[in-house]
């Protein structure tokens, strides 16, 4: 199969941050017997996300062997391994045999499992979704302290009772009682008597979440993306106070006639 | 460098990103357009032949790995025979528009040496870029960075916090670099 390696390579000595460094000794691996023998090979490994790449030293310019961090579980070496503050990189995949890596003292053991643990492309994807959903949460609880305190000064017709907004408020964040002036307030969550105004404050966001908008893209320029982030808010925002406006005084109308 | 290509292999066969029949032309000078089984499993690109006889040939068979695939409005692809041609690690990699129905890999190191995918509409070809580009590591990081601050900026709280990693160094907001 072939693979990139030259890019490869060049990813592994670039200066891209590195994950986690230092010496282990290695068994195991393509052009190694399968079981161990004799203190293993010490090499230099450099951990870069999903990729652990091992060099014959510290100042070696090309890369000795490459593990793809996927669908494997690091755990503690168990006896018979002879071997102090081992360590293993087990496959699920059949065929695919383990790994068995030594670090120099307990200390340096325990941070390579717990960051090897981690190191799946799988695990950051949930960490990157999980704040993506907090910083929504977060905006919108703004995005209603503003309103709210807008709308003090308007007419005060209810329209709907308050639903939950399930989606926004799982992660425990709850809007406190301050933004509640006019009852809106349930416990667990709460939803502006105008629907269209959450929606559209979910749409707008959601949908330059959803494109895969990140800000610190290398393609955008940065600050004209965050401004029109953030100015895209203030739109949606604007125009459900319109039609809020004009839709309560509508009922307003209705309400009073016989 | 060596790698176990068993581990690439068993990747290839994880769920999919986006997985499409297009058209492939490697960088080197005079080759030509094949159709290939376009496969985004995490920051890697997996491509396989797309032989039909093959595909036909070998179905039901013992060693048979099936994998539905293929886009909305064609007819699905059965893949059986499930080692890929190649894959192509996307970290570091630029992602161009050449055409409106094609776009262009190529890597920091080389920008020049360019592989090129030919899709079926303009539609497919921004949804494999946008993927693309999305695929790396490096970007979710940056991305993880950004979010981060933002959380912190906003509610004053660290949301690495509750996963138990604020202090690794990768997520550091001093890791960013132009």
């Amino acid at each position: 199969m072939k693979l990139n390696e030259r890019s490869v390579a060049h990813y592994a000595l670039s200066n891209s941050p590195a994950d986690h460094r230092g010496f282990l000794r290695t068994w195991g691996g393509p052009g190694t017997p399968p079981t161990p023998s004799g203190t293993g090979r010490r090499c230099w490994f450099v951990l870069k996300g999903n990729l652990l790449f091992s060099f014959e030293s510290r100042e070696a310019r090309a890369p000795l062997g490459l593990v793809v961090l996927e669908g494997c579980t690091v755990e503690l070496a168990e006896a018979p391994v002879p071997e102090e503050f081992a360590f293993t990189i087990c496959f699920n995949a059949p065929g695919v045999r383990p790994y068995l890596l030594a670090a120099d003292g307990p200390a340096a053991q325990e941070a390579w499992v717990k960051v090897l643990s981690r190191a799946s492309f799988g695990y950051m994807r949930l960490v990157v979704r999980e704040l993506e959903n907090q910083l929504r949460d977060a905006r919108q609880s703004l995005a209603l302290h503003r309103h709210s305190s807008w709308k003090a000064g308007t007419s005060s017709c209810k329209t709907q009772p308050p639903d939950q907004l399930s989606r926004g408020l799982e992660n425990g964040h709850t809007l406190s009682r301050d933004y509640s002036p006019m009852g809106l307030v349930e416990a667990g969550g709460s939803r502006p008597a105008g629907r269209n105004l959450a929606e559209c404050e979910l749409q707008g966001a959601a949908s330059l979440l959803g494109r895969g908008q990140s800000p610190v893209s290398p393609e955008t320029s940065c600050f004209s993306t965050l401004h029109d982030w953030y100015g895209q808010e203030i739109l949606e925002l604007r125009r459900g106070w319109r039609q809020r406006a004009r839709g309560s005084q509508l009922k307003c109308e209705q309400q009073d006639k016989p | 460098m060596r790698y176990n290509e068993k581990e690439l292999q068993a990747l290839s066969r994880q769920p999919a990103e986006l997985a499409a029949e297009l058209g492939m032309r490697g960088p080197k000078k005079g080759s030509v357009v094949k159709r290939r089984l376009v496969k985004l499993v995490v920051n890697f690109l997996f491509y396989f032949r797309t032989d039909e006889a093959e595909v036909g040939r070998r179905e039901g068979g013992p060693r048979a790995g099936v994998g539905e695939l293929g886009s909305p409005d064609g007819p699905p692809i059965r893949l059986v025979c499930p080692q890929p041609v190649g894959a192509l690690l996307l970290e570091h990699c630029r992602v161009t528009q050449e055409e409106p129905s094609g776009f262009s890999i190529s890597f920091i190191e080389d920008p020049e040496r360019k592989y090129h995918f030919e899709c079926y509409s303009e539609e497919q070809c921004l949804e494999w870029m946008g993927a693309l580009r999305r695929a790396s590591y490096e970007f979710m990081r940056r991305s993880l960075i950004f979010y981060r601050n933002e959380i912190q900026k906003m509610t004053g709280k660290d949301p690495l916090e509750q996963f138990g990693i604020s202090e690794e160094a990768r997520f550091q907001l001093s890791g960013l670099k132009a």
